[in-house]
């Protein structure tokens, strides 16, 4: 062997036994939720553990993406599989299963091979250094495989001799069985050969569109909006003020009229372009996030509004655009239309949707048809994929609901 | 003049039907889509429709499509189309049957009640009324026509007023120089443009065209 080709053998030597010092430590994680998943599938028969499997099935797909994470920097790199369902109805998932599986292969068979790998370098490195300690211990009690009792130098030396086998085994053995642990993981992680993987590309790809799509419809609608709302609005003023001019000279009270007319659309060009551009993105999302935000919608209120905010995490920002938008529309259609004396506000994440929830205590019958901003608000909710429902008998109370995917 | 308006937003269809009517014109109707256009249409026989381009369903271009289909139900309609915006493609699907009788300005110009007042006299009459920036637009965007750029900068000026649908007077007043000067300029665009003088009502038609049609 050259001298290259014994400095690449150390330095492949070297890494397998990082490898394998990494792989025990996913395997010691393995064995642990081995056991933890042992005790719920026992208790589970009594009722008791069906409370921890949502739990527990989230805790193999920690360790295993632990596992991928790991393999993908000593190799190509493995994708994982899409995400968990939530609840029960995760344990359906085949890629679950197979991790399961690998769970169990890596938490024995992988565990053995850590152990054993790691004593090769262990027994070398004592066999090795036996000779100049041999005189401390007794004679009898010479490491692992030697057989004879150990009286003289020359016997200890040939204890070192032990440890150059050690040492060759560790060589030529080491990247094999680092390969050898981490095969299964390698089969059972990725996902399965063939279709999988291009359903999960397709998958992605038609996210990525539906996101894009979601964007050019907030631009169609911000367009449609600016369009169809302020735009007209400045017309019918320029309209109505021309029909002023005209007007001044024959019959000056009919211009006043006109006059006035023209000043109430002005106003409402001004009111449309205040709702697009908050609809476009209220700049104190950024500040003071969702909860923030809403807070000072529910202070600005005309009516005295309850505010309920639970939010774990941020979605992504046009959600929270959205969500800014759909309560500042609801609660002005309170104070304008509805005559409630009192608003309440609920916000909350649930399966990855973000529930929204306005109700008031007015007088009712608010119709989705007769122009309200209720259209508006459910032409924005439809871009993002979300619903709404709105309850609101004669006589009240009325309730607005909606949800909004918000990703996980 | 009896006058049918089509105008989806309520406050721009109320303003102009109290404009007109103060200018002691007939505003036989007033409709919020096309059907009740096209109803209105059939039931009044106008003689000039007042369209808007964007209406429902989809807020596109439902105005061009009951424009066209009314011109078809009732021949010589006139139609004057009001638009937010300039749009090339509506522009040309207007004027594809020929420009007679058809107007296509931007909604901004009805609050210049005399200029639109004129626009939509001359339209009525069977004259042609395009915004000038539907016509600087459709010059900007059309390819290069041979004949079009061997016309000099001032029978561009001449050709562009004709396309608004601007007589010579009109023209030769926007231009501040005589009749004669703007008689001079449109024969010079005919010859430049190969129209023989055989036909000269159908010249100024078709010089207008060819600047803007694709």
């Amino acid at each position: 062997m050259t001298l290259d080709g014994l400095r690449r053998r150390t330095h492949a030597a070297v890494d397998a036994l990082e490898r394998l010092v990494g792989g025990l430590g996913t395997a010691v994680l393995a064995l642990a939720l081995l056991f933890w998943l042992f005790i719920v599938a026992v208790t589970s028969l009594a009722g008791v553990g069906l409370v921890f499997a949502p739990t527990a099935v989230r805790a193999v797909r920690a360790v295993a993406d632990r596992e991928r994470a790991r393999l993908s920097r000593w190799g190509p790199e493995i994708v994982g599989p899409e995400p968990l369902a939530p609840g029960l109805r995760a344990w359906s998932d085949p890629a679950v299963w197979r991790e399961v599986a690998w769970l169990v292969e890596h938490a024995t068979l992988g565990f053995v091979i850590s152990i054993f790998s790691l004593t090769i370098p262990l027994s070398a490195v004592q066999d090795l250094t036996y000779p100049f300690w041999w005189w401390l211990v007794p004679a009898n009690s010479a490491p692992g495989l030697v057989f004879w009792s150990v009286h003289t130098q020359l016997d200890a030396l040939a204890v070192g001799l032990y440890g150059v086998a050690w040492l060759a085994v560790g060589f030529f053995a080491g990247p094999w069985l680092a390969r050898a642990q981490a095969w299964p993981g390698r089969r059972l992680l990725a996902p399965p050969p063939g279709t999988d993987l291009s359903l999960r590309i397709v998958e992605l790809t038609a996210t990525r569109a539906a996101a894009l799509d979601a964007h050019a419809a907030e631009l169609r609608r911000i367009e449609r909006s600016l369009h169809d709302g302020a735009q007209n609005r400045l017309v019918a003023v320029s309209v109505l003020l021309g029909a002023a001019r005209r007007a001044v000279a024959r019959d000056p009270a009919m211009a006043a009229d006109v006059l006035e007319r023209a000043q109430a659309a002005a106003e409402q060009a001004l009111a449309e372009l205040r709702t697009v551009v908050r609809g476009i993105l209220p700049p104190v999302l950024d500040g003071r996030g969702l909860d923030g935000a809403l807070a000072g919608l529910a202070a600005d209120c005309g009516v005295p509004c309850r505010l309920d905010v639970e939010l774990p995490r941020r979605c992504a920002v046009s959600v929270e655009a959205t969500a800014y938008f759909v309560v500042a529309e609801a609660l002005t259609n309170i104070t304008k239309h509805s005559g409630a004396t009192a608003a309440g506000v609920t916000v909350r994440i649930e399966d990855q949707q973000l529930k929204i929830s306005i109700e008031d205590n007015g007088r009712g019958g608010a119709d989705e048809d007769a122009g309200s901003g209720i259209t508006g608000i459910r032409r924005r909710v439809e871009a993002y994929d979300g619903s709404l429902t709105l309850t609101s008998p004669a006589g009240g109370p009325t309730t607005l609901r909606v949800e909004l995917p918000c990703g996980s | 003049m009896r006058i049918v308006i089509a105008e989806d937003d309520p406050l721009l269809r109320e303003g102009l039907a109290l404009l007109l009517r103060a200018e002691s014109l007939d505003v036989v109707a007033t409709a919020e889509d096309p059907a009740a256009f096209l109803a209105a249409v059939d039931e009044h026989k106008p003689d000039v429709a007042i369209v808007d381009v964007r209406m429902p369903p989809t807020h596109t271009d439902e105005g061009i499509v009951a424009a066209v289909e009314a011109r078809r139900r009732l021949p010589g309609l006139a139609v004057l189309v009001l638009s937010a915006y300039v749009e090339q493609a509506f522009a040309t699907d207007l004027l594809a049957g020929g420009a007679a009788g058809l107007g296509y300005l931007l909604k901004e110009r009805v609050g210049r009640v005399e200029e639109f007042l004129e626009a939509l006299h001359r339209v009525a009459g069977g004259g042609t009324a395009i915004d000038p920036e539907v016509v600087g637009l459709l010059l900007a965007r059309n390819r290069p026509d041979d004949a079009l750029a061997r016309l000099s900068p001032r029978e561009h000026d001449v050709l562009a007023l004709m396309a608004e649908g601007l007589g010579n007077t009109a023209i030769a007043e926007k231009l501040v120089v005589t009749e004669g000067a703007v008689h001079k300029h449109i024969r010079s665009i005919f010859a430049k443009l190969d129209l023989a003088p055989d036909d000269r009502a159908d010249r100024r038609v078709i010089a207008v065209l060819r600047y803007l049609r694709k």
